[in-house]
C-alpha cells in the first residue's frame, strides 16, 4: 500500500520537477540560515558563521542529487527532461517539425490502413473454434482445365457418399446457395439463403445466439425449419427474442424458426459486402437432384472438421477412395467422367483470390513508410550537423556519449510517435472511406478496422521508425570530432565527407525505391489502358439489363414460365424508341463461365484429352441483337427455330475456329455431353464474335448459344422430368434513348404482368462492364496512389538535401564567383550534384523493379514486366523531377553574391 | 558521508526513519534541522551525520505518506518547513517499533549465545 501510493508519487514527480527543485532549494536555504543564525549567536563571525553552517550541513548539491533520486525515478526523469528539451526545440523550428510529423503520418498512416486490411483478410483466424482444422471437401474434374481446383465442388451423389464412407472428420456437410421469396408483409423480398446438411454448424462449431440449430436427422426427415442470421432477426423481427417457434414463409411454404445465429457468424465466407446468406434451411437433398444432368453438375460444396490426429492430406487420401467407388457406380451417359477428391482448409479456400492483392499493397506501403523514414532520417541528419557546433561543445564539456544518443533517440521519437498519432487518425479516416470502395473480390470485408492489434502495429512502426531514423544521425553527431568543430568559424566549412555520403545513400534510395513503385504503377496503368482497349465482342451502349429469377412455387410448368417470358418481350418492344429486345440466360461480363461438355461431329476424343467444356446461354426474342453481338456467318435464330423443328446452335468464332479450323461452320453439328451421353445433334446455323463473359481481362471462352425452347430436347439423357428452362434470365433491351431513362419502364413492363416479382441488378450494360473492370480499376488507382506518394517523398527529399548543401556551401560558392567562375558554371555544378544522385538511384530503381516484376506478373494483362516503354519513361520522369528539386537550390546558389565572401569571417 | 570519528557509528538501513518518526511523535511538529539537532543530542554525538542526510528520508517518509510538511515561522521570524506526523504515521511507527524490538531482542539474544 505504502509503496503503491509511493510509486505514483514518484512518477507524478516527474512531471512537477520544477516546482520540487524549487521547494528543495527553498528548505536547504531555510535550513543554512537556521543553521548560521545558531553559529552567530555562538559569536561567530558573519563570514565564520556562514562557513560552519555549510559544514554541518554537508555537499548542499549530494544531499540535492540524493533527495532527487529519493523522489522520482531519475532515469526516466532524465528522458522527460530530455523530451521537454525536445519540444522546446520542435517549437523553435516548425517547420521542420511540420515536415517530419507529416511525412511520417503519411507513412504509417497508410501502412496501418492497409495492414488493417491485411489483418482483416487474411491474417485473423476465422471466427470459429479451431479453424485450421475446418476443411473444403470437393472434387476436381479431370481434365475440365482444373476449372474447380480453386474452389473444389461436388454434386448431391458425392454429399451422401462422402458423408457415409469417409473416416477422417468428426462432422462433415455439404450446402449450396439458394434464393427465396421471403414474404412478410407486402411486397415479398428475395432473401439469400443456404440449404446445409444438420452436420455444417456442429463442424463448423459455432453455437447459436439463442434457440438450437437442426440437426443431420431433421435434414434427413426433410423437416421445414429455418436458422435466422443476426442482421435479418434484426431487420424483420427487431431482435424480439420470442420468435422462436413462429414460423416465416419461403416461397409460400412454412418454416418454424429455431435460433438465430450471433452477429459475427457468417458462412459461407463469400468476398464483399452482398451476398451474404441471411438465413439458413435444411438441405434436404430431392430426388431430382440424384438424376440425369443435376447428378453431373458440380454445384454444391462441401465442409468437414477433422478429426484429432488426422492431417488434411489423409483425410484427403481418405476422400480419394470414396471418390473413385463413386465414379465407379457413375450411370451410363457420364462414364468417362474422372473426378478426384480434395481436401484445403477453409481458411485457405476463403482468402485464396485475394492474396496476391493484398500482400502486393502491403508491399507499396512499406515501400512508402521506407521512404517516409529514409526522408526523415535525412532532415534529422541536416539538423545535426546543424547543430554541429552545439554538440562539440557539450562534447568538450564532457557530455556523455550515450547522453548525446538518448536525446537524439528521443527527438526522433517524439517525431515519430506524433506521427503514429496523426497517422492513426488518417488511417482512421481513411478506412472509414475505403471500405465501400474496397473491390468486392476481397472477402471478410466487414472484418476490417482499427482494433487493439492493429493499433499496436502502428505504434510498433511508430516506435521502430523512431529508433531507425533517430540512431543513424545520433551515431553520426557522437563521432563529432571537437576540435576541428570548435576551431571552424561556423559557417565556411563543407561538413564532414562521412555525413555527405550517409546523406546521398538516403537519397539515392530513396529515389530507387520510389522508381520501383512508378514503373508498377506505370504498368498496371498501360494494363488498364490495354483491358479498356480489348474488344469485348458486344456494344454495350444504350443497353439496358435486368435479371428476374421465377418462383417455382407461381411457376411451376414450363407453360406458365414460358407464357411469363413471351409477355415480357411484347410488353417490352411496345415501350417507345426500343430497337431490340430478347432474354438470355447467361450476361457477358457477369464472370459466370460454367457450362456443359460438348461432343463434336467426327471429333473422336484422344483418351485423357480432357472435356470440351464451352459457355451455353439460352436465348429467347432477339438477345444477340440487343447486346449488339457482331453476327460473322450464316443466321441468328427466328420465331421458327423452336421446340419440334431442327436444333440449332450459333457458335462463337473462338469454337468454329477451335474444331472446324479454316472450314465454314456453317452446317456443322455437334451435341451436348461426353461421348457416351446420349443427346441429339445440333446444327450450327451461324457464326457470331467471340464476347467476354467476365472482365475484359480475362479468357475467351467456348461459347454456344440455343433457342431457349430447344434446351430440353436437346439435353437428352441430361433433361429431368419437370425440369424448368428459362424460369429465370437476363432481361435485355437495346433502345434509342439512354438506357438510365428506361429503367421505370422496364420494371413497370415486368410488374404489369407480375407485381410481386422482384428484379435484379438493373444497370446499363456499361455499367455492367465497368463492375467487372472494377478490381483492376481498384488495383491501378491504389498503386498509382502509392506511387505518387513516394514520387513526390523522394522529391521533397531530393529537394530538401541539395538546398542544404547549397545553404552549407554559400561562402564557397562566392568565393567561386568571387575567383571569376560564371554563375551557370554554379548552377551546372549543383544541378550536376543532384542529377548524380538521381541517376545512381535511377540504375538501382530499374533493378529494384526488375526484381519486383516477379510479384506483379499476377496484375499485369498484355504488358511484360520488362516493358521498355514503361522502364524508360518512369526512369525519365524520376530524372526530370530530380533536376527539377535541384534546380530551385541551383538558382539561390548562381545568385550568391560574390561580395559574401569578402565580408565574411 | 564517511566520519572521521572512531567513535561514530553507521547508521542501518531503515534505522534513520524509524528515528525520525519516533523525533516528531514525542516532540511535535519540526522542522529539519530540528530534527538533525534533536538526533545529535540524543546520541550524544555519537551519530555524526552531515545535516542534508535527512532529506531523502524525509522525502521517502513524505511519500509513504507518514509525515507531512508545511511551511511555518520560526520564533526568530525566519521561514522553515515544519513536518508533522500522521495518523498513518503514527500506525507505522507502531509497527516499526516493534520491528526493531524484535530483531534488536534477537541479536542482543545471538550476541549472548556466542558469549
Amino acid at each position: 500500500m505504502k509503496n503503491l501510493r509511493r510509486f505514483f508519487l514518484k512518477l507524478s514527480r516527474l512531471f512537477t520537477n520544477g516546482r520540487e527543485e524549487a521547494e528543495l532549494a527553498r528548505e536547504i536555504a531555510a535550513h543554512l540560515e537556521l543553521l548560521e543564525d545558531d553559529y552567530l549567536r555562538q559569536g561567530l563571525a558573519p563570514e565564520e558563521a556562514r562557513k560552519a553552517a555549510r559544514r554541518a550541513y554537508g555537499g548542499v548539491e549530494q544531499s540535492k542529487q540524493l533527495h532527487r533520486n529519493e523522489r522520482s525515478f531519475q532515469s526516466l526523469a532524465q528522458t522527460v527532461q530530455d523530451t521537454r528539451h525536445t519540444l522546446r526545440q520542435l517549437r523553435k523550428s516548425p517547420g521542420f517539425t511540420l515536415t517530419a510529423i507529416l511525412m511520417l503520418a503519411l507513412g504509417i498512416g497508410a501502412t496501418t490502413a492497409i495492414f488493417s486490411i491485411v489483418a482483416g483478410v487474411l491474417l485473423r483466424p476465422l471466427p470459429l473454434p479451431e479453424p485450421d482444422r475446418v476443411v473444403i471437401l470437393g472434387d476436381t474434374l479431370e481434365g475440365s482445365g482444373c476449372e474447380m481446383c480453386a474452389h473444389p465442388r461436388v454434386n448431391a451423389a458425392d454429399i451422401q457418399n462422402y458423408m457415409r464412407d469417409t473416416h477422417s472428420f468428426t462432422h462433415l456437410g455439404g450446402y449450396r446457395g439458394a434464393s427465396y421469396d421471403l414474404a412478410t408483409t407486402g411486397v415479398p423480398r428475395a432473401v439469400h439463403a443456404i440449404r446445409m446438411s444438420g452436420d455444417v454448424f456442429p463442424a463448423l462449431g459455432v453455437a447459436p445466439l439463442f434457440g438450437r440449430t437442426f440437426t443431420q436427422a431433421e435434414d434427413e426427415q426433410q423437416q421445414s425449419v429455418v436458422v435466422l442470421s443476426y442482421s435479418l432477426w434484426q431487420s424483420h423481427y427487431q431482435g424480439s427474442t420470442n420468435i422462436v417457434g413462429s414460423t416465416l414463409l419461403l416461397d409460400r411454404k412454412p418454416y418454424v424458426i429455431i435460433g438465430v445465429m450471433p452477429r459475427n457468424f457468417e458462412f459461407p465466407l463469400v468476398p464483399g459486402h452482398v451476398d451474404r446468406s441471411e438465413l439458413w434451411v435444411p438441405l434436404r437433398l430431392q430426388p431430382e437432384e440424384f438424376l440425369a444432368g443435376q447428378a453431373a453438375s458440380w454445384t454444391f460444396r462441401m465442409v468437414g472438421r477433422l478429426k484429432p490426429g488426422v492431417t488434411p492430406e489423409q483425410a484427403q487420401s481418405d476422400a480419394e477412395r470414396v471418390a473413385q467407388a463413386t465414379v465407379r457406380d457413375y450411370p451410363a451417359f457420364m462414364r468417362s467422367l474422372r473426378i478426384h477428391a480434395a481436401v484445403k482448409l477453409l481458411q485457405e479456400d476463403t482468402v485464396e483470390q485475394a492474396r496476391p492483392l493484398v500482400r502486393t499493397l502491403f508491399f507499396a506501403v512499406i515501400v512508402i513508410l521506407l521512404i517516409a523514414c529514409a526522408n526523415l532520417a535525412a532532415l534529422l541528419l541536416v539538423r545535426s550537423i546543424r547543430r554541429r557546433r552545439e554538440i562539440a561543445v557539450r562534447l568538450a564539456l564532457g557530455a556523455r556519449a550515450a547522453t548525446l544518443l538518448r536525446q537524439a533517440v528521443v527527438e526522433s521519437m517524439v517525431l515519430s510517435f506524433a506521427g503514429g498519432f496523426v497517422g492513426l487518425a488518417l488511417a482512421a479516416a481513411a478506412l472509414r472511406l475505403g471500405i465501400s470502395l474496397l473491390p468486392e473480390t476481397l472477402p471478410r470485408i466487414h472484418e476490417i478496422g482499427l482494433n487493439w492489434p492493429v493499433m499496436a502495429f502502428a505504434l510498433g512502426l511508430a516506435l521502430l521508425t523512431g529508433l531507425l531514423c533517430g540512431l543513424a544521425p545520433a551515431f553520426a553527431a557522437i563521432h563529432t570530432n571537437v576540435n576541428p568543430t570548435l576551431k571552424e568559424s561556423g559557417r565556411t566549412g563543407t561538413t564532414g565527407s562521412g555525413h555527405a555520403r550517409l546523406r546521398s545513400v538516403l537519397v539515392a534510395a530513396e529515389i530507387a525505391i520510389a522508381l520501383v513503385l512508378l514503373t508498377a504503377s506505370g504498368l498496371l496503368l498501360r494494363s488498364f489502358e490495354k483491358m479498356r482497349a480489348v474488344d469485348v465482342g458486344f456494344r454495350p451502349d444504350h443497353t439496358l439489363t435486368a435479371l428476374y429469377e421465377l418462383p417455382q412455387y407461381r411457376y411451376a410448368t414450363q407453360a406458365r414460365v414460358d407464357a411469363f417470358d413471351e409477355q415480357v418481350l411484347r410488353n417490352l418492344r411496345q415501350l417507345p424508341g426500343v430497337e431490340a429486345v430478347g432474354i438470355i440466360s447467361s450476361l457477358p461480363s457477369a464472370g459466370d463461365y460454367s457450362g456443359p461438355a460438348i461432343s463434336i461431329e467426327g471429333h473422336v476424343p484422344a483418351k485423357g484429352a480432357g472435356l470440351n467444356l464451352a459457355v451455353a446461354s439460352l436465348l429467347r426474342g432477339d438477345p444477340i441483337q440487343a447486346l449488339g453481338i457482331r453476327l460473322l456467318r450464316g443466321r441468328t435464330f427466328t420465331e421458327a427455330d423452336k421446340d419440334g423443328s431442327q436444333l440449332v446452335a450459333l457458335v462463337n468464332d473462338k469454337l468454329a475456329q477451335r474444331y472446324w479450323p479454316g472450314q465454314d461452320p456453317i452446317g456443322k453439328r455437334f451435341r451436348r455431353g461426353m461421348a457416351e451421353t446420349k443427346t441429339p445433334w445440333m446444327t450450327v446455323v451461324g457464326e457470331v464474335d467471340s464476347v467476354k463473359m467476365g472482365s475484359p481481362d480475362e479468357r475467351t471462352a467456348d461459347q454456344f448459344y440455343q433457342p431457349v425452347g430447344q434446351t430440353a430436347v436437346s439435353e437428352g439423357d441430361f433433361a429431368t422430368a419437370g425440369e424448368l428452362n428459362a424460369d429465370y434470365g437476363y432481361i435485355l433491351l437495346r433502345t434509342r434513348m439512354e438506357p438510365e431513362q428506361m429503367q421505370n419502364s422496364l420494371s413497370a413492363a415486368v410488374h404489369a404482368i407480375d407485381p410481386q416479382l422482384p428484379l435484379y441488378h438493373i444497370q446499363s450494360m456499361e455499367h455492367a462492364i465497368a463492375g467487372s473492370e472494377a478490381p483492376r480499376r481498384f488495383n491501378t488507382i491504389l498503386i498509382s496512389c502509392f506511387a505518387l506518394v513516394a514520387v513526390l517523398l523522394s522529391v521533397l527529399g531530393i529537394y530538401s538535401i541539395i538546398a542544404f548543401s547549397v545553404a552549407l556551401r554559400e561562402q564557397e560558392m562566392a568565393l567561386r564567383m568571387a575567383l571569376g567562375c560564371q554563375r551557370s558554371g554554379v548552377l551546372a555544378l549543383i544541378l550536376t550534384s543532384g542529377v548524380k544522385l538521381a541517376a545512381v538511384g535511377c540504375v538501382f530503381g530499374l533493378l529494384g523493379a526488375v526484381a519486383a516484376a516477379r510479384l506483379l506478373r499476377t496484375f499485369l494483362f498484355a504488358v511484360s514486366p520488362f516493358d521498355p516503354v514503361v522502364l524508360t519513361l518512369a526512369a525519365g520522369a524520376m530524372l526530370l523531377l530530380a533536376l527539377a528539386a535541384s534546380a530551385l537550390p541551383a538558382r539561390r546558389a548562381s545568385r550568391t553574391d560574390p561580395m559574401l565572401a569578402l565580408r565574411g569571417e | 558521508m564517511p566520519s572521521k570519528d572512531k567513535e561514530s557509528i553507521q547508521l542501518l538501513q531503515g534505522t534513520l526513519d524509524l528515528i525520525v518518526l519516533r523525533t516528531l511523535a514525542t516532540m511535535g511538529s519540526q522542522h529539519a534541522y530540528q530534527i538533525a539537532t534533536r538526533l545529535q543530542q540524543i546520541s550524544d554525538s555519537l551519530l555524526n551525520l552531515n545535516q542534508g542526510t535527512l532529506y531523502p528520508a524525509l522525502v521517502r517518509l513524505e511519500q509513504y505518506g507518514w509525515i507531512r510538511g508545511t511551511w511555518g515561522k520560526t520564533e526568530n521570524n525566519r521561514e522553515a518547513k515544519y513536518y508533522e506526523i500522521t495518523k498513518a504515521g503514527l500506525k507505522a511507527l507502531g509497527a516499526e517499533t516493534q520491528k526493531w524490538r524484535t530483531l534488536a531482542a534477537l541479536v542482543e539474544r545471538v550476541l549472548l549465545e556466542e558469549s
